[in-house]
């Protein structure tokens, strides 16, 4: 059946759990003025690469990547899939690492960061054993719980803004897309939207839909960083580690009982963030167990959870984690630039054949 | 001597209540058996006497005799016809068949009466009672169509009973259906007891903290049901419909709402929503405000909370565990005990709820406060095994908001979404967010 409302919802949320929290400070840092410019270069990129992996699938219809890949030989299984293994394992690596790092800056100083990394492996753990549909069901239901609040919250982080910090808009600049910090903008931008081409045939969705999230996830990627950038003006948000949850957190809101009443809007993008890291542990698991197919998909998961885990504790500091964002963006290209280019293609390969 | 009244004897042992006697119906001689416990012996003589008027011949005696009801010559059969609330007659003690005939029976079933425990303002107040044939009426008053299909099965080895399926051909889910019988008939053989028994019988997990099976006691709620493709099972003995499968929407909708204008639907709907997220939140939100997370709080509210819990000796998560398990226990004893003492509970309960734990220090002012909240709120939720998991669910929430603050409660929020995400049975998801039928039709 047609479940395009569910792959949008966990497209959109996805996105979000991954836009809010590093991608502004990426953004404010690589240019200084004109951000604009880097961003819609990054929404281009972004919406060129999910429509050519789009089209690539469409050509086979039915299938998931793995099984396209293993239908054209084993080369293009260790060209294709295992960097993609790597990527995911690496990104969830990071993001788990990240994350816990990031909840205890802005919100819980004095929980162990071993507690906080369990917490954002143990129900991602729980919920990919559940299966594909399992996790698409639980994006639509947190979706209709959390979102509402977002939105509520993005109306309301407009209350600081101040629009001559909008000035100067042109930048002849282009330096930035050299920099570090831009390429490491890209993990908002290329890390979502690979479960496309996993989800396929137990999730059925239609194509044109997948462009009503767009529709959410651009002014996402805008909001994130001109929110920030018009609060508080280009010097002093460049100073920040996480400009956007900083600008959220100037918001006064004289009528609700809560003083930092945005600490829910980040949690449930932490909550986003899980439903990430399940899509990721799920979809390495298959990858794995199309492998090795004796084994049981929940064990697969339970082993990478706990390889992750351990590769978590193993990161001492934010520096290092720095460190390999830096390390992670050459996969990270990778697997942007080649797995849809290369998907769409062996579609136009397979139906050269056909004829 | 091996006759084969002597065989029934002896399978159906040493039973007071085993009634046989040699009876003249007028010129008519007969054997008559039956358990009189089941069976109103003096109309069933005068009734039987009606029939037995001229002077038969052995022959013509025999052919009256099977007239009366159903020939029978199997021994295990007539044991069941009898524990069934059958009478026997044999036209004499060594026949070798005898004549199964609808007595009139002692009544052991109470009439159609009122709900009782799910209420409704607007609706219909028939309710299910014990015997399934009654309720299958009931039903077929409800929904009259010649597409209603009735089923009746005899499950037991030990404990014969009968278990009757419903559904609405055209409208059901045949791939549903068609598991159920599949199941039923595998497992005819289990004793059903309970509703355990039953989703056992239908391999669904025992294992599961919301019900798979919705059960309830009104036939408006089990006929719209019907109507959405579900099928409906009725076990001898329990007085409620159970239907098959439960889903997420049943926690929410009523089918009475329906008979209120759309926008009070909507926000009576929207209400228990509400009331759920209410329930599962409020005690893990005080934790989290008051031991892990106070800075959330606007500064003068997280004042006057650290003021009300001046003086309570213990952490917050002791506190409030302390005071759910009373409140649990008043909730339990309330059922329990005989509508003469419930009072008294409810108002030692109040009391020591209400003023004596808070003067005392024992608790906070707000944390009274939150679980009368918690505890209205949880009541919204349609359906008492609803209640229950509700109730269950939030000591997760709390668990995890004491652990980790207001992180902890959307965590847990999103681990609950995740379980029930996970829950399908019969091959539906317990997250169907389609509630008519044509789920998996479109490929």
């Amino acid at each position: 059946m047609d479940r395009s409302l569910q792959v949008v919802m966990m497209y959109i949320l996805t996105h979000l759990g991954l836009i809010f929290f590093l991608y502004p400070a990426n953004i404010i840092e690589s240019t200084d003025q004109g951000h604009w410019i880097p961003i819609s270069l990054g929404i281009i990129i972004h919406i060129a690469f999910v429509l050519l992996y789009l089209k690539g699938l469409s050509f086979f219809p039915g299938r998931n990547i793995i099984t396209i890949y293993s239908s054209f030989g084993k080369v293009y299984l260790i060209l294709f899939l295992l960097p993609v293994f790597l990527y995911f394992i690496s990104a969830a690596i990071i993001i788990v690492r990240a994350y816990s790092e990031i909840l205890t800056i802005i919100f819980l100083a004095n929980t162990p960061l071993w507690a906080l990394m369990a917490l954002l492996l143990f129900i991602p753990l729980f919920l990919s054993i559940q299966g594909v549909q399992a996790i698409f069901r639980t994006g639509i239901l947190v979706s209709f719980l959390f979102l509402p609040f977002l939105l509520f919250v993005l109306i309301v982080s407009f209350q600081n803004v101040d629009v001559s910090y909008l000035y100067p808009i042109w930048n002849n600049d282009f330096s930035f897309i050299t920099k570090q910090s831009y390429i490491n903008s890209f993990f908002a931008i290329s890390g979502g939207f690979l479960f496309l081409g996993f989800v396929q045939p137990e999730i059925s969705f239609q194509r044109k839909k997948i462009v009503i999230a767009f529709a959410a996830v651009i002014p996402a990627f805008i909001l994130s960083v001109y929110i920030p950038l018009l609060t508080f003006g280009k010097a002093t948000a460049e100073t920040f580690v996480f400009p956007f949850v900083l600008a959220l957190d100037t918001i006064a809101l004289s009528w609700i009982m809560f003083d930092r009443a945005t600490v829910f809007f980040l949690l449930s993008l932490i909550t986003f963030i899980m439903l990430f890291i399940t899509l990721v542990l799920w979809k390495a698991s298959i990858i794995i167990h199309h492998s090795f197919p004796s084994i049981k998909t929940g064990y697969i998961v339970a082993a990478l959870t706990i390889v992750i885990y351990i590769a978590c504790l193993l990161i001492p500091n934010w520096q290092q984690v720095q460190m390999l964002f830096k390390w992670n963006s050459v996969l990270r290209f990778y697997v942007l630039f080649t797995v849809p280019l290369s998907i769409c293609f062996l579609g136009h390969l397979s139906k050269k054949k056909v004829y | 001597m091996n006759s084969l009244i002597k065989e029934i004897k002896d399978s159906i042992g040493e039973n007071d209540d085993l009634l046989f006697t040699e009876q003249q119906l007028k010129d008519l001689s007969v054997v008559l058996f039956g358990l009189n416990s089941l069976i109103d012996l003096g109309p069933t003589i005068k009734q039987l006497e009606q029939l037995g008027q001229k002077n038969y011949s052995n022959k013509e005696k025999q052919k009256q005799i099977s007239q009366l009801g159903e020939i029978k010559r199997n021994a295990g059969e007539i044991t069941s016809l009898l524990l069934d609330g059958k009478l026997m007659i044999a036209p004499s003690p060594n026949a070798d068949f005898v004549v199964s005939v609808d007595p009139v029976p002692v009544k052991l079933n109470r009439a159609i009466d009122q709900i009782t425990n799910e209420n409704t303002m607007l609706g219909p107040f028939v309710s299910f009672n014990e015997d399934s044939l009654t309720n299958i009426g009931v039903m077929r008053k409800h929904v009259v169509s010649e597409k209603i299909r009735v089923k009746h099965f005899l499950t037991g080895t030990h404990n014969k009973k009968e278990l009757s399926l419903i559904y609405y051909e055209g409208i059901v889910e045949e791939n549903l259906l068609q598991t159920v019988l599949k199941d039923i008939k595998r497992n005819s053989i289990n004793d059903l007891h309970s509703i355990q028994d039953v989703t056992k019988m239908l391999g669904i997990t025992p294992y599961s903290i919301v019900p798979r099976v919705k059960t309830t006691e009104m036939p408006s709620e089990a006929a719209q049901s019907l109507l959405n493709g579900k099928v409906i099972l009725f076990l001898d003995g329990l007085p409620f419909a159970l239907i098959l499968p439960s889903v997420f929407a049943d926690m929410f909708f009523l089918e009475s709402d329906k008979n209120l204008t759309y926008p009070l639907m909507v926000s009576l709907r929207s209400l228990r929503i509400a009331g759920t997220l209410i329930a599962l939140i409020f005690p893990g939100l005080y934790v989290a405000l008051v031991a892990v997370n106070p800075e959330v709080l606007r500064l003068e509210l997280a004042l006057s909370i650290a003021q009300s819990r001046e003086g309570v000796p213990y952490p917050a998560f002791i506190e409030i565990i302390i005071m759910l398990v009373v409140l649990e226990l008043i909730m339990e004893a309330s059922v329990r005990l005989p509508k003469s003492i419930g009072p008294t509970i409810t108002m030692v309960g109040g009391i020591i709820l209400g003023q004596a734990a808070v003067e005392a220090q024992l608790v906070s002012n707000l944390l009274v406060i939150v679980l009368a909240a918690t505890t209205i709120a949880n009541s919204t939720v349609v359906g008492v095994q609803n209640l229950l998991s509700i109730r269950l669910l939030k000591y997760i929430v709390l668990i995890f908001s004491s652990v980790f603050g207001v992180l902890g409660i959307l965590a847990g929020v999103f681990f609950i979404c995740a379980y029930l995400a996970g829950v399908s049975s019969l091959g539906v998801p317990y997250l169907n967010f389609k509630q008519s039928k044509g789920d998996g039709s479109h490929g």
